[in-house]
């Protein structure tokens, strides 16, 4: 099956290794990742910040292309490129006038007909299905992961149907159980990290992401996961300052959803880009036979 | 924590209430000060001011404290006060809205590092189509020294954000998670006439 692919700005960046295991774990499911012709950065959450027309019309861009793109359904890793998408898509359904003024200028033109896919509306349907668990050679057995949704996963700034519990999710803990490893039950589920107050404001940022790590150790977990490109980096890049200064000295790795998919299909810690965390994620995985 | 008294200016109040409203798309009157958003913000004890208070600044008239308070420059948009408030009442997007009113106001924002984050952001979109990362964080410290120099914290705030953001760029380096290419789409006149359309008045 081939569907439509929006990768964003991250996956080709900083959270590169996020895009190569989407299109390896995906491919090995059968999914094969078609990624959209000259897409644009969606904005995210600075567009928003800054000015409410590009905020639409920078996703809107890329609705277009995905319309003329001929699949049916694109799906999107990046919660926060996932998150303004849908949001752009949801809004030019109901408001015309600013769908026309967009739509003037593109050459590829919205018209509403691409099914968005969140990374977790993919693989939730994968573990149900059982593909996942037919794939997953390798159980993971002894991993305690605390998943991390972060904010843009489960909340919007407008009414949305959503699969899942915005309080409680449950998406990342049914792809869990489905690789043999027991999710832990934690109370900083959907907990901001502070996103891009990692870089201009740390003090605040610092204080959150403690907060999450705090609760995850507290309660036994030996790693986080995630879908968040932004939410692996903070995590990942500033669990050791946020650690030292808020007095807590266990790290915990911060594996994308995709990593632990891969190693429990088997796919080398090299392909997976496992050794590019800056908390070492390697050694649990060993340690647990499952490397 | 205690709270001043914020004084009701109706010639204010109206046409303050109408302009957020029309650009945040939310409807301030709803709210009733039940302070949901206030417990789950997590930025509320920083910055003193949380969503419901905000609100009723605006409601109030006090144009002033609504567009010079520390909540709409550091609300991280996390939307947890929009999905647990009743009447669905998404006070990120107000505070969004208050961002772009100080901007076009030519006003200083209160937290300029932070305001140079988000337009340094969408500027190095509109160069290439994408946000290239090296580009972007070098045009944030560019305008953010300029205004540490200005009156910030000066040369020793200069130095001192430049020393951590050495330190990540180092440990991002050694990971192979440093991106150096740039990537620019080639759909830029499209781009480019968007963001003429979103900037002009």
């Amino acid at each position: 099956m081939e569907i439509a692919y929006y990768p964003g700005c991250s996956l080709h960046a900083s959270s590169a290794l996020y895009d190569i295991q989407c299109r390896e774990v995906l491919g090995r499911l059968g999914v094969d990742l078609k990624e959209i012709r000259d897409w644009n950065c969606c904005g995210a959450t600075s567009a928003a910040k800054t000015n409410d027309f590009l905020s639409m019309a920078l996703p809107a861009r890329n609705l277009g292309i995905a319309d003329a793109s001929g699949y049916a359904e694109m799906v999107i890793p990046c919660a926060s490129c996932y998150s303004r998408t849908l949001l752009a898509q949801k809004t030019l359904e109901s408001d015309k006038d600013l769908r026309e003024k967009i739509n003037v200028e593109l050459s590829a033109k919205v018209q509403g007909k691409i099914r968005l896919l969140s990374i977790l509306d993919l693989l939730v349907e994968q573990s149900k299905s059982g593909a996942i668990g037919s794939k997953a050679s390798m159980k993971l057995e002894g991993l305690k992961p605390a998943c991390y949704y972060g904010c843009l996963q489960t909340r919007y700034p407008m009414d949305i149907q959503l699969p899942d519990s915005i309080e409680n999710p449950q998406g990342m803990e049914i792809v869990c159980e489905a690789l043999g490893a027991k999710a832990i039950d934690w109370g900083y589920k959907t907990d901001c990290c502070g996103a891009s107050a990692s870089v201009n404001d740390g003090d605040v940022s610092l204080k959150l992401m403690s907060n999450i790590t705090r609760d995850a150790v507290g309660r036994g977990a030996n790693c986080l996961v995630t879908t968040c490109p932004m939410c692996q980096m903070n995590m990942d890049a500033y669990q050791n300052a946020a650690g030292e200064k808020f007095g807590i000295n266990e790290r915990l790795p911060v594996y994308f959803i995709t990593e632990l998919i891969g190693v429990s299909m088997g796919i080398s810690a090299v392909e997976l880009q496992l050794d590019r965390h800056f908390v070492e994620a390697t050694a649990l995985l060993r340690g647990l036979k499952l490397l | 924590m205690p709270t001043t008294e914020i004084e009701f200016k109706a010639e204010v109040s109206t046409p303050l209430l109408q302009e957020v409203m029309e650009r945040s798309g939310q409807d301030l009157n709803a709210c009733y000060q039940c302070r949901r958003c206030a417990a789950g913000c997590p930025v509320g004890d920083v910055t003193g001011v949380t969503p419901d208070r905000l609100i009723r600044m605006i409601v109030l008239g006090d144009k002033e404290g609504a567009m010079n308070n520390k909540l709409v420059w550091q609300c991280v948009a996390c939307y947890t006060c929009g999905t647990r408030c009743p009447n669905n009442i998404h006070t990120a997007r107000i505070t969004e809205a208050l961002k772009q009113m100080v901007k076009e106001a030519h006003l200083k924002p209160l937290s300029p590092k932070i305001a140079n984050f988000h337009s340094s952001f969408l500027t190095s979109t509109s160069h290439f189509g994408r946000m290239n990362e090296l580009e972007f964080m070098g045009m944030y410290e560019f305008r953010n020294a300029k205004d540490e120099l200005r009156g910030g914290g000066g040369l020793k705030a200069i130095i001192e954000e430049l020393k951590n953001q050495a330190q990540l760029g180092k440990s991002m380096m050694k990971l192979k998670r440093m991106h150096f290419g740039m990537e620019k789409i080639k759909g830029m006149s499209e781009v480019k006439r968007l963001f003429k359309k979103g900037t002009e008045k």
